[in-house]
């Protein structure tokens, strides 16, 4: 007697959007499949944006249930990852205007006060052995000069610098043209670079003693 | 533009690999000769290698189930805002002012005697009789005097007799009908005349 065998396709073979497709019929394994392949990269986008690692689990967790909320309003044939990238841009961005309206922790102000404060600090360490030590300071002031760029130009960075989505995917998921895109990029490089030049150059030097 | 201008602004899509093969060698070819443009060059690499090596950020393992768990809460919670009537709110308000604007009209015939302790009016209103109102008579009918018959020498300077109505000129001095009496409650100082008339 041949053994019973499942007519459906193993959950792991199919792809983002044929889960996506089980998802809007309700299917709770689909959807636990696709949190757990893209929570890496919504977490990373959202905390990077956000700098913000302690509420990137709360955050990310909002991304998945709208993503299950509005599961019907996905439009089979369209890409999820560029879906489920708008979704969490847009939380991001709400997070962002939420947070310096609240004056919380988070502002433009106190993150250039945080930014300008680390600096000696890194100076500092640059002196220290501990190559370890010296790259995670290093990883801070970038994450923190990150944080300091303007939003518009910020998501765009991160989406395309971190993440490394194509200049069209990112027009999709933020919803503008290319050549507006390709613009707040080229800006935001330009403004993280002023910022994080005096640093890398500190860097250079205590390498080369 | 100068050259330099030029090649700085092929940064991002040299970066990216979106030159062409002739802005490519172009590129490349001014690197060799201009130090700045190659060292602003490096410092942009850097720069963008540092955001690249950024740490992935770990999410918690069990995000899945409880993202599905709080999927399926978002899912059978109630909305907290309110949800809008079907019919507007307006409406119904409105109707029960009409309404009441209604039984007041329909009823106020029947309260306002009782209101103002008047039960004759309010028997007249009840049988439709209303109260007796002396009316103009009419001195002269519309059909035409018959041919000769010459008109009165003094007409009437008004179709209805006036000979009920209380005749008064605010004159002092002369005053057919009506009373008339003189006060002299002047304050001191102050000449004049000063009449109450009364009818």
């Amino acid at each position: 007697m041949a053994p019973d065998r499942d007519p459906l396709p193993p959950i792991l073979s199919l792809s983002d959007e044929d889960l996506m497709g089980r998802v809007a019929e309700d299917d709770d394994r689909a959807f636990t499949e696709l949190v757990r392949r893209f929570q890496g990269r919504v977490g990373n986008l959202i905390s990077r944006v956000l700098n913000d690692r302690e509420n990137t689990d709360d955050l990310a967790q909002e991304v998945f249930v709208r993503v299950f909320v509005h599961r019907r309003n996905y439009r089979r044939g369209s890409k999820f990852s560029t879906w489920v990238f708008t979704i969490a841009a847009n939380l991001a961005k709400n997070e962002i205007r939420r947070r310096v309206r609240r004056r919380n922790w988070f502002s433009l102000d106190a993150l250039t006060e945080v930014f300008s404060d680390s600096l000696p600090q890194l100076a500092d360490s640059t002196e220290s052995r501990e190559a370890g030590l010296e790259r995670e300071q290093l990883q801070g002031a970038v994450a923190r000069a990150i944080a300091t760029v303007p939003e518009k130009y910020r998501l765009a960075l991160v989406l395309r610098d971190i993440e490394g989505l194509a200049y069209e995917e990112i027009a999709e998921v933020l919803g503008l043209p290319g050549g507006t895109v390709r613009s707040r990029i080229n800006r935001a490089r330009g403004m993280l670079q002023r910022k994080l030049q005096p640093l890398l150059r500190k860097q250079d030097a205590h390498e080369s003693m | 533009m100068n050259r330099c201008d030029q090649a700085r602004r092929l940064f991002d899509a040299y970066w990216d690999d979106e030159v062409t093969q002739a802005e490519r060698e172009w590129l490349e070819g001014h690197f060799t000769g201009c130090e700045g443009c190659r060292q602003a060059y490096e410092q942009y690499t850097r720069t963008l290698e540092a955001v690249g090596s950024l740490p992935r950020i770990d999410v918690a393992r069990d995000l899945p189930e409880r993202a599905l768990l709080a999927a399926r809460r978002a899912q059978v919670a109630p909305d907290r805002v309110a949800a809008e009537p079907a019919t507007p709110r307006w409406v119904p308000m409105t109707a029960a002012a009409a309404l009441v604007v209604v039984v007041a009209v329909l009823l106020l015939p029947t309260i306002t005697p009782w209101v103002l302790g008047t039960r004759g009016s309010l028997q007249a209103v009840r049988s439709g009789a209303e109260p007796p109102v002396s009316q103009p008579r009419l001195l002269a009918t519309a059909a035409p005097a018959p041919a000769g018959v010459q008109p009165p020498a003094t007409l009437a300077d008004s179709l209805f007799d006036h000979s009920a109505d209380v005749e008064f000129i605010l004159d002092p001095v002369v005053l057919h009908r009506g009373r008339a009496q003189a006060v002299g409650n002047l304050p001191n100082g102050v000449q004049a005349e000063q009449t109450v008339i009364s009818f």
